[in-house]
């Protein structure tokens, strides 16, 4: 049955239609001059294929799926989830090309037994090269309920291997280091420099200014530790410390809001920059 | 079999290829080079057939959404039109075949790689900018103390890393001041919020660590048969 | 069957506002001018620093661990890293972690070596001025291989040519060999090659970051296990700056300005509405 606001919105899809229909036209008018429209050294206009029609084939190409993507912004509509699955069958296609085949598969298992220069270098693939594939190949049995066991070890040379490695480099690069860096600034700034009379502008700039800055950085960094540690309850002078360590976190997650406001913003500027030199081909 | 079938096994080898690895940081004898260099080439080839994994699940998931009909099958028709290309032209590699490079120029291969995932890719997160700005302007309230701090370290951070402070700067005489106060947010506050996020980390990393060697944490062998 | 009826559909115009705005504030740059000169920054300033210190011949790795999702900001540092390199006759060795960004980072190359040749009136050869190694899976365990033979790590570059019998690797057996690694991370990259390699094969290690990621960086900037960190886009611009050539990132840099304002504005402009509110004693 047609109620009166049934009729409104398939006029409303009806005017959706109509304006996709001329957007859809605009594009490929402004597609075709902009890529195979060119101007000659006397200022007249001529139709050309270029050097590259593959190119600015894929250039209009790829000026469609920009657009199509942001027209997310109106609405999720088809056309969108079309170009999102498009992408995905892409992104599969190409993992299995080149990330599994070219980069991985054939260098290391295809070319060093099928392609062995010598019987020697056989020989040594054989050796070297055998336990690798079928511990590769029993990763792939993850995938069956009734075998998976086996799969267990792979993972666990991989697992182990990593956990082992990570326990002296992690204490190493990102605890004994970094307790190190806390404080050395100190040390930079007080020992070993001929001290500037107190209170002028260098020992403003070369020692007051550093420990300053060193010395927050230390209860900063404690105050937030211990912000985390919930293996006690946080009462009284704990409470107001941890207080501490929650203000140095929001300005913290600020500035990274800040950055990551930056960064996306940048992408956008990519994709404009894009839009503008190499599908319109407006001069930089 | 069933000894095969067991977890002990795996966590015997877990512990002592740990142990190997843990060792192998402190002995300089070329032995040591020569396991890193084992392992690592062991770790070269398995990465190859894990990918295998990952590109199964993501078919197995269009597939059976497309067998059930589930909401959007139509939709996983087009992840393996995408697919289908990409693989014929790879595999035909423009004429080349499968095992051998093309020497110079660009593929279809890479047409599809440049002119389909390449845009997609870039603008999807993109989009992100538009939801950002819409999002701060209405959720981003000093509701109290701590929001207030954060609200202003993200003013501050946004003004100074961008040309347009300087220029301002300079009209007041001081182009540096929002660049200075950047930089003291970045190497004050913030520098001793990441460092105490990456100490608790690491500290809970090694925890982890240990537990994997020690056979107490097991979740990624993925339970007793 | 009845159905119900259904709603009509309601458009949030501050939505629609916000969203012109954007992008006015993003396109307006590429209409007009308006200069806006920028000091680089310190951390930037490190970097270039480390590399301009480098004499011909020296060897550079960049680890290019991006895929197209963090191309607007990180390609640009890329080419410019690039540039430098060959202004200075350092040979720059390319590979990746992210399979991803694979062709992406063969492009950059391909493109960026005959732009400096036409710049410095020389002819940058691949696997003699350059060398693009490809990817290898698996960052940490990795690392550790490249840094005890490297040779083995890639017993072939990209385009099948044994690494043994490159001349841009004569003399380059291991990571010790090389006088500065640079990563451009779009992901946690830099920390495996502070833990993994520059901590325990002691060289000099540059960062390449998102700006999403940059505030991570500081910790280790201020313990000097990055000498040197490029943030973002303006990072980019900064280091295009320093090198003097134009790029992406110093045309980015006016549209960001105006969209940070544009942000900046709404924020506080949304804040002081609340505010006068509350003093009315209005509710939020």
């Amino acid at each position: 049955m047609t109620t009166p606001q049934n009729k409104s919105n398939k006029k409303t899809s009806s005017v959706e239609m109509a304006v996709l229909a001329i957007l859809a036209v605009v594009f490929l008018v402004v597609s075709l001059l902009a890529q195979f429209i060119v101007k000659d050294a006397d200022g007249h206009y001529y139709f050309t294929t270029g050097a590259d029609l593959r190119g600015s084939l894929g250039v209009i190409l790829a000026a469609g799926l920009t657009l199509v993507m942001y027209s997310f912004l109106y609405r999720d509509n088809a056309l969108f989830k079309i170009a999102e699955n498009l992408y995905v069958g892409v992104a599969l296609g190409y993992m299995v090309i080149t990330i599994t085949w070219r980069e991985a598969l054939r260098p290391e298992v295809y070319d060093k037994f099928f392609n062995a220069p010598t019987w020697g270098a056989f020989r040594e693939a054989l050796l070297y090269r055998s336990v690798p594939v079928i511990l590769g190949v029993l990763l792939i049995t993850r995938l069956s309920r009734k075998h998976g066991w086996i799969s267990r070890y792979s993972y666990a040379l991989i697992i182990g291997y990593g956990a082992g490695v990570g326990i002296p480099l992690t204490t190493h690069s990102f605890i004994l280091k970094q307790l190190y860096a806390g404080v050395a600034p100190l040390q930079d700034a007080i020992v070993g420099k001929t001290s500037p009379a107190l209170f002028s502008w260098p020992w403003f700039a070369d020692v007051a200014y550093p420990v300053f800055l060193t010395a927050l950085v230390v209860v900063g960094t404690v105050a937030v530790l211990f912000y985390f540690f919930y293996s006690i309850e946080h009462k009284r002078t704990g409470r107001t410390f941890s207080q501490v360590g929650i203000f140095f976190l929001m300005v913290s997650f600020g500035a990274s809001f800040g950055y990551t406001v930056m960064g996306r913003v940048s992408l956008l500027i990519g994709r404009v920059q894009f839009l503008l030199y190499e599908w319109l081909k407006i001069p930089k | 079999m069933s000894f095969f079938k067991r977890l002990t096994l795996p966590l015997l080898i877990v512990f002592g290829i740990g142990l190997l690895g843990f060792a192998q940081e402190f002995v300089p004898h070329p032995i040591a080079h020569d396991f890193t260099e084992a392992m690592t080439t062991c770790f070269k080839i398995m990465g190859g057939f894990a990918m295998i994994l990952g590109i199964y699940s993501l078919t197995h998931l269009h597939v059976t959404r497309i067998r059930q009909q589930g909401p959007g099958w139509g939709y996983s028709m087009f992840v393996f039109l995408g697919a289908g290309v990409m693989i014929v032209l790879g595999v035909w590699n423009d004429g080349v075949g499968p095992l051998r490079e093309v020497s110079e120029g660009k593929t279809y291969f890479d047409w599809g790689y440049d002119y389909i995932y390449v845009p997609c890719q870039a603008t999807i997160f993109s989009i992100l900018a538009f939801f950002m700005a819409s999002a701060a302007f209405r959720t981003f309230r000093a509701r109290n103390v701590a929001a207030a701090m954060l609200l202003i370290a993200a003013v501050v951070v946004m003004f100074g890393r961008v040309p347009v402070s300087e220029t301002v700067g300079r009209w007041f005489g001081t182009p540096d001041v929002f660049t200075n106060a950047t930089d003291f947010l970045m190497n004050g506050p913030n520098l001793a919020a990441k460092r105490g996020i990456i100490l608790g980390v690491s500290l809970g990393g090694l925890a982890q660590s240990l537990r994997i060697l020690l056979g107490i944490e097991r979740s990624y062998l993925g339970g007793q048969d | 069957m009845s159905s119900l009826p259904l709603q009509p559909r309601r458009i949030d115009l501050s939505r629609w506002v916000i969203y012109g705005l954007v992008c006015l504030a993003v396109l307006l740059p590429y209409v007009i001018y308006v200069e806006m000169p920028f000091t680089p920054s310190k951390e930037a300033k490190g970097l270039y620093d480390q590399l301009e210190a480098l004499k011909k011949g020296d060897h550079v790795l960049l680890a290019f661990d991006f895929d197209p999702a963090s191309q607007a900001e990180l390609r640009p540092m890329g080419r410019a890293l690039l540039l430098h390199c060959f202004r200075k006759g350092v040979i720059p060795v390319v590979m990746t972690f992210w399979p991803n960004g694979l062709n992406m980072d063969k492009e950059i190359i391909e493109k960026t070596a005959p732009e400096a040749g036409k710049m410095w009136s020389r002819e940058f050869k691949n696997g003699r001025d350059y060398v693009f190694l490809g990817f290898r899976p698996g960052d940490t365990s990795f690392i550790l291989l490249m840094g005890e033979n490297l040779k083995t790590a890639f017993d072939k570059d990209y385009y099948q040519n044994p690494t043994q019998k490159l001349p841009g690797l004569t003399d380059v057996n291991t990571l010790k060999d090389m006088k500065l690694v640079v990563d451009l991370a779009a992901g946690a990259t830099v920390q495996a090659w502070i833990a993994w390699g520059s901590d325990r094969f002691g060289f000099p290690l540059g960062a390449g970051t998102t700006a999403v990621s940059a505030p991570d960086m500081y910790p280790f900037l201020q313990s000097r296990q990055v000498v040197g960190l490029l943030g973002g886009l303006r990072g980019a611009a900064d280091y295009e700056v320093l090198l003097n050539v134009n790029g992406d990132g110093r045309l980015g840099m006016q549209a960001q300005s105006f969209t940070h304002l544009l942000l900046v504005g709404l924020i506080l402009f949304a804040n002081v509405v609340v505010f006068i509110r509350w003093i009315r004693g209005g509710k939020d």
